[in-house]
């Protein structure tokens, strides 16, 4: 078989790579743009501006991992692929987010499914925040640009059990589905997306546009953190770095100055605003941090009459959007409905429990199911949101508050699993909640949800999507950066990542990560250029 | 990062923190969780990372260099791991105290990874259950850990689960998930899962799986 291990052989080409971990000396580097993050926003970035001519350095404060480390394995990949060691949680630990930090960032690490932005959340960012160029008919042609980057195309396999019981539950209720995108080429079916692709099938970051920069002689640092942004006068001059160790998490002492005509951040929802509010980026009208977004997700596990091989096959492959919009885009939160893989790390980490009832748990895992619920936050007034803010030690943190609104879906979503679950033939359903049981039938599960408290920590919540916290909008009083990404007051300064997306999606984001990255970066590049 | 302080806004700051978790616990919880390091440190807990320890004294491999986890916390996972995951632990004496030493040593270097925040939420939580007061008025666990009998911890955990103070059903989640993860994830424990790994033709055909 012919090897596709595309960054083992760009790196014996030549491509210029510095792991931060082998640097001994401080040293200042420049370059025409200097990109801080190497996920979809700046994967994307990096590669249009290094295939404009540009000279591009990218920033990555993960390591480089990739075919040769990626061997199928839950602990490894989670402590070296995910933010703080996948212990990333809100400030008041109520929220469990899951975050890649590596070289590819998260599209690393997710489960490939590939949506456009909800044409209802376009029209309603153009409505709200002034966004009227960002119409789905402007943007069809930014998404069939990235689709065909990315090779994203709905999944051609049979679903995998665990999302083929998605379908079956739908169907028989009359509820919508439909087979998920996917960005891969080639793929094994194997079921490993979230622990790094070990065929190099995903066509995330990693295998594309990070390629494609380096190959067009963008430098990559990787093992570098991003400490902050330092203003001369009204423009950025340079960005101040740490050298991490070769554990990735202890910086080894080692600083290096990035010098640049333009510098576009691209860390991620919480790391873009932390990086900006390190740096005291004006932001005179306090809107820095403010209104980021999850997708708040929650959760309902089945015990099935067949095996279900959760770990195996393609991890996301059906949806159903019959609750995302059906109350309108700004009515009653709504949700959009699919399946996550259940490994045992991941399952044992998820489902709160101890002792002989979480053994008992864990030996019914090659029966078990499990549906989540996205919620689409960021609608409605009293959905508004998180804060970024800063730890005493400089790391950025989420405080998200859930409202009586997020509750009210929340407990809808736990009916509407337990009710398709059951639909699809399930024995039992437990609300992943530490006050729910295993239920026998819907009517004792809807009698229990509907006693069931709605509160921090006993409702378990996740998220694997952040969005917003450098809002774009056409008023500078009420959005950091503009409908191009380009910050509203310091103008060497760009934001290319999710956190610019006024509400959630409402849908898996990568893809309108991808879009607006490239959007912007091809205006971006015309620019510099000039 | 370096001392990087950031003019505070009105929500996300330290103050507001404390406030917030100590209306949620009552009286009590928060105030000793955010004092008690400090009275652990100042009464003589072992807070250094256990580092390398011998296998005689403490049953763990010597090999291993802890760098988070203390002799404390040590005993402490020593007590808790057989109330969290005991139905799967092996029954054969040995075999047991090795499943449950290498269950400690991929919590410590999982923690490893968890950057300094987190290390310091969980700092302050192993300081309270390790220190003495803290441990009998707080979790109400009146024998030191090695004295702790599976039950007890147990009715411990069960306390911290049911409880309706969220700081301490965080506290259950926490102690609970890495247990659970760093046990449950393993491969000698999978079986338990009825996980049988990654498909072994894929193993077999992976370049990663055989270059060394």
């Amino acid at each position: 078989m012919q090897s596709n291990d595309v960054i083992g052989q760009g790196l014996a080409s030549g491509w210029k790579v510095t792991d931060g971990a082998t640097l001994t000396e401080n040293q200042t580097v420049e370059a025409d743009v200097v990109v801080i993050g190497t996920g979809a926003g700046g994967g994307t970035t990096a590669e249009i501006l290094a295939r404009a001519g540009l000279s591009v350095i990218l920033v990555e404060e993960g390591r480089l991992y990739y075919q040769k480390d990626f061997k199928m394995d839950e602990l490894t990949s989670y402590a070296n692929l995910y933010q703080e060691g996948m212990s990333r949680v809100t400030r008041d630990g109520a929220i469990a987010i899951l975050q890649g930090r590596c070289v590819g960032g998260s599209t690393t690490v997710n489960w490939t499914s590939s949506f456009r932005t909800p044409d209802e959340t376009l029209n309603y960012w153009a409505e709200q925040f002034g966004l009227e160029a960002l119409t789905p008919t402007a943007m069809a042609p930014w998404f069939e640009g990235r689709e065909e980057r990315h090779n994203m195309a709905p999944w051609d396999m049979d679903p995998n059990v665990n999302n083929d019981i998605l379908r079956q539950g739908c169907a028989s209720l009359g509820y919508s589905w439909d087979i998920i995108p996917r960005n891969v080429k080639g793929c094994w079916n194997l079921g490993y997306c979230g622990v790094g692709c070990p065929t190099n099938a995903k066509q995330g970051a990693l295998l594309t546009t990070v390629p494609g920069a380096l190959n067009h002689n963008a430098h990559l640092f990787h093992g570098l953190r991003a400490d902050r942004l330092v203003m001369d006068q009204d423009r950025i001059d340079r960005l101040e770095a740490s050298a991490m160790g070769a554990d990735g998490v202890t910086p080894s002492g080692i600083t290096i100055t990035l010098k640049a005509r333009h510098f576009v951040a691209a860390a991620s929802a919480i790391g873009t605003p932390g990086l900006l509010l390190r740096s005291d980026i004006p932001d005179p009208y306090g809107r820095l941090g403010k209104r980021s977004f999850i997708h708040p997700v929650n959760a309902s596990v089945a015990d099935m009459p067949e095996k279900v091989d959760p770990f195996y096959g393609a991890p996301q492959s059906v949806y159903s959007d019959h609750f995302n919009f059906l109350q309108g885009v700004n009515g009653p939160v709504g949700y959009k409905l699919e399946v996550p893989p259940l490994h045992p790390a991941m399952s044992s980490g998820v489902i709160p429990g101890h002792g002989q009832a979480q053994a008992d748990n864990m030996a019914r895992l090659p029966w078990m199911n499990s549906v989540i619920a996205l919620l689409r936050d960021g609608f409605h007034p009293d959905s508004p949101g998180g804060t970024i803010s800063l730890r005493d030690d400089g790391s950025p943190v989420l405080d998200y508050p859930v409202s009586d609104y997020l509750w009210d879906g929340l407990r809808r979503a736990y009916h509407t699993m337990a009710e398709v679950q059951f639909a699809a033939g399930a024995k039992r359903v437990r609300p992943v909640h530490m006050d729910a049981g295993w239920y026998t039938s819907l009517a004792e599960a809807r009698a229990a949800i509907d006693r069931l408290p709605m509160e921090l920590h006993r409702v378990r919540l996740f998220t694997a999507h952040q969005m917003g916290g450098c809002g774009m909008g056409a008023r500078p009083e009420e959005s950091v950066v503009n409908g191009f990404g380009e910050h509203h007051q310091v103008r060497n300064l760009s934001v290319h990542d999710a956190s610019i997306f006024p509400t959630s999606i409402g849908a898996n984001p990568q893809l309108s990560v991808y879009t607006l990255a490239a959007r912007n970066s091809t205006r971006l590049a015309a620019k510099l250029a000039g | 990062m370096t001392q990087q302080n950031h003019a505070p806004d009105s929500e996300g700051t330290g103050t507001g923190l404390d406030r917030r978790s100590f209306l949620k616990t009552g009286l009590g919880g928060a105030l000793f969780l955010g004092t008690v390091s400090v009275t652990a440190g100042l009464s003589g807990c072992a807070s250094a990372p256990a580092g390398r320890i011998t296998a005689e004294g403490t049953r763990m491999d010597a090999s291993y260099n802890f760098r988070f986890l203390t002799r404390d916390d040590i005993q402490l996972f020593q007590a808790l791991l057989p109330a969290i995951v005991g139905p799967g632990l092996p029954e054969q004496p040995e075999a047991r105290r090795q499943a449950i030493a290498g269950t400690i040593e991929r919590i410590d270097s999982g923690i490893h990874q968890f950057g300094p925040a987190n290390q310091a939420e969980l700092r302050r939580l192993f300081d309270l259950l390790n220190f003495g007061l803290t441990r009998v008025t707080v979790a109400r666990v009146w024998s030191s850990w090695p004295n702790v009998t599976t039950s007890e911890a147990d009715a411990f955990l069960e306390r911290w689960r049911t409880s309706s103070i969220g700081l301490f059903n965080k506290g259950y989640i926490a102690l609970t998930k890495i247990s659970n993860v760093a046990f449950y994830g393993y491969e000698d424990f999978w079986h338990l899962s009825g996980y049988p790994g990654p498909p072994q033709y894929a193993v077999d055909a992976l370049p990663q799986f055989h270059n060394a």
